[in-house]
């Protein structure tokens, strides 16, 4: 079976509102060890330095909520998701490296992994466990992921992600670029769903069906928009498949955890976020498109779409009153 | 007339020099004497044979034989080579505007000049400016706006979004130093320690505008005062980066939060529309040349 890389701490941190704290870290990282999952990822949304007004205010520091997963993870890998242009190697990634982080996740947007050449380099070359992200893959053709995937294995990458960040992706879209990354890279592929349309695990389940070695999943399915695949129907999906050695009891331990601390927060396939999965807009955007919508009396689909058609990146909340305000002056 | 032009020199052919180049050739306060490239194939030396005086392709050696005919110089080749040449040139009396980020030089933003006592002219004709980031110079004047009528200033964060086209080797490669370079100067502005600088790359088609967004923690502030403030510095930025408009005016994003965003739109000499960014870095590049050098022709008396 595949590795478990399990987000709940870091995408669904996005659908907290970056509230997430070191003490319910500490209780889930115990659970989780026990799991079986191989890696558990930890941090505000968007990755290490992104507390800002821009995307977010965390409630605490990377550092606390890290210091406090080191504690609890022995068997369970500790890990980190890294954006440059939000996170630096000075300010964000040697604190980390000193905490013990284990594995260090550097995303880009899927054309721009030159952005992150030094940053991989740097981790790579300290010998430390380092990945690339391609975060929005839907947005360029499998030719273009094929060169962004070889450019982060080129800087040092031991594995490259592809995160379907708006939930665009239907299951062959997955085969295929599962398929063609396992063809024409030497590391290992991983794949990250999102459910906006419903099909994460669906998805997921193709990604290891094509061979993907990493699957990312969250309890709850906690994460971004419509949130994550499931990670308790993950393992149930490869139990009932046969290539399982994990113990869904100790899953739904997990899961359990989130569901009772909150119980308002769980991600659904919201109206709003099948618009995103179909405009092929970030899922972590919904927050700030229901508030401006809703202030301003601007028709959320509408907004959505038009989000869509300007193309707009993940990072890009200023964005969306400008949007919204061109949409009232029409 | 053209005995009172600045004489200067540009180091670097690549978008940045290229682009100076051209609004340098059009300006009539400047005279482009040397632009000064490292090799003789270089397709942004061949762009201005017959168009610029002295094309010299060995590097800022080339430089030397002719110092005296200049005043001044623009650096838009790399950090590590900026060392040197303002090594050379200060020795030889001449003044440095760097466009790397090597952070040699005096941070300065043209229209804050006169206006904040930190981005006072130098007085000696000796000088090094930096240009710092497009973020910066597209963020200072909303960040002086703010700060001027604004009490209790906890936070301040400057995001960007760039077109993806517009963002050449060097700031991919330097994305971090754009950040430092970025956050001093806000700090330096709004004498605020929390400071927060974002870049993103959009690589949507057709590109996007440059776009920079101020965001500000405050105890107390006065809207109205702020929203003027803004309309007579970005009149005065206009003068020389027509482009520049501010797209969402100040508002309070939340309690004791306040949010305004800009927009640049290139001016389109050597550089498509789209590179707002480098518009204003070369656009700053200019005017702190220009005034720098007319502080000493009205000294000079002539």
């Amino acid at each position: 079976m595949n590795l478990l890389y399990d987000v709940t701490l870091r995408d669904g941190n996005h659908a907290l509102r970056h509230t997430l704290t070191s003490k319910f870290v500490r209780e889930y990282c115990e659970r989780a060890n026990s799991s079986g999952v191989w890696a558990v990822e930890v941090g505000h949304g968007n990755g290490l330095g992104a507390s800002s007004y821009l995307v977010g205010k965390s409630a605490e520091s990377d550092q606390d909520l890290l210091i406090a997963a080191r504690s609890s993870l022995k068997d369970s890998k500790l890990a980190v998701h890294a954006i440059p242009g939000f996170a630096t190697i000075k300010r964000d990634l040697m604190p980390a490296i000193d905490i013990g982080v284990d594995i260090f996740r550097v995303a880009t947007h899927v054309t721009e992994a030159n952005t992150a050449e030094k940053h991989i380099e740097y981790l790579a070359n300290r010998d430390l466990c380092v990945h690339g992200v391609l975060m929005m893959s839907h947005m360029t053709d499998i030719n273009g992921l094929i060169t962004q995937s070889r450019l982060m294995q080129q800087y040092g990458a031991s594995a490259v992600i592809l995160m379907d960040s708006s939930g665009h992706f239907i299951p062959k879209d997955v085969q295929e670029r599962v398929d063609a990354l396992k063809n024409s890279l030497d590391i290992e592929i991983g794949f990250h769903a999102h459910n906006n349309l419903g099909v994460a695990v669906a998805n997921a389940a193709a990604a290891i069906g094509a061979g993907a070695g990493l699957i990312d999943g969250a309890s709850m399915g906690l994460g971004a928009g419509a949130g994550n695949a499931q990670l308790e129907n993950i393992v149930a999906y490869s139990i009932k498949e046969g290539s399982s050695q994990f113990e869904i009891a100790r899953f739904l331990k997990m899961s359990q955890l989130v569901e009772d601390s909150y119980p308002d927060k769980l991600p659904r396939a919201s109206s709003s976020s099948i618009e995103s999965g179909l405009a092929g807009v970030f899922s972590g955007y919904a927050p700030q498109v229901n508030q401006i919508s809703n202030e301003l009396g601007v028709d959320v689909t509408a907004l959505w779409q038009e989000m869509g058609k300007r193309k707009l990146v993940a990072g890009q909340e200023s964005m969306i009153r400008e949007i919204a305000q061109d949409l009232m002056n029409l | 007339m053209q005995k009172n032009r600045i004489k200067v020199a540009i180091l670097g052919t690549g978008n940045i020099g290229t682009d100076l180049c051209e609004r340098l050739l059009r300006d009539p306060d400047f005279e482009v004497v040397a632009l000064v490239g490292r090799r003789s194939d270089s397709p942004g030396l061949e762009n201005f044979q017959g168009k610029v005086q002295n094309i010299i392709p060995n590097g800022i050696n080339g430089l030397l034989d002719i110092l005296e005919n200049i005043d001044g110089a623009f650096d838009a080749t790399s950090a590590h080579d900026h060392a040197e040449h303002w090594n050379l040139l200060s020795s030889n009396g001449k003044w440095i505007i760097d466009l790397t980020p090597s952070k040699i030089g005096k941070p300065l933003v043209p229209e804050l000049i006169d206006v904040i006592e930190k981005f006072e002219l130098i007085e000696e004709l000796v000088a090094n400016y930096s240009m710092v980031t497009c973020g910066g110079q597209s963020s200072a004047p909303l960040l002086y706006a703010f700060a001027a009528h604004a009490s209790g200033i906890s936070e301040v964060e400057v995001s960007s979004s760039i077109a993806a086209l517009s963002a050449g080797p060097a700031t991919r490669r330097n994305i971090d130093e754009y950040i430092q370079a970025t956050e001093n100067l806000t700090e330096l502005i709004t004498g605020c320690e929390s400071v927060k600088a974002i870049l993103v790359l959009n690589p949507a088609d057709p590109p996007i505008m440059m776009r920079t967004t101020v965001q500000m923690k405050i105890e107390s502030c006065n809207l109205n005062l702020i929203k003027e403030e803004v309309q007579h510095v970005v009149k005065r930025i206009q003068r020389y980066v027509p482009g520049y408009d501010v797209v969402v005016e100040p508002h309070m994003t939340s309690a004791g939060l306040i949010s305004a965003t800009t927009k640049v739109t290139g001016a389109g000499y050597a550089l498509p529309s789209y590179a707002g960014n480098l518009d204003i870095i070369n656009a700053a590049a200019v005017e702190t040349a220009r005034r720098h050098a007319n502080q000493f022709s009205v000294k000079l008396g002539n």
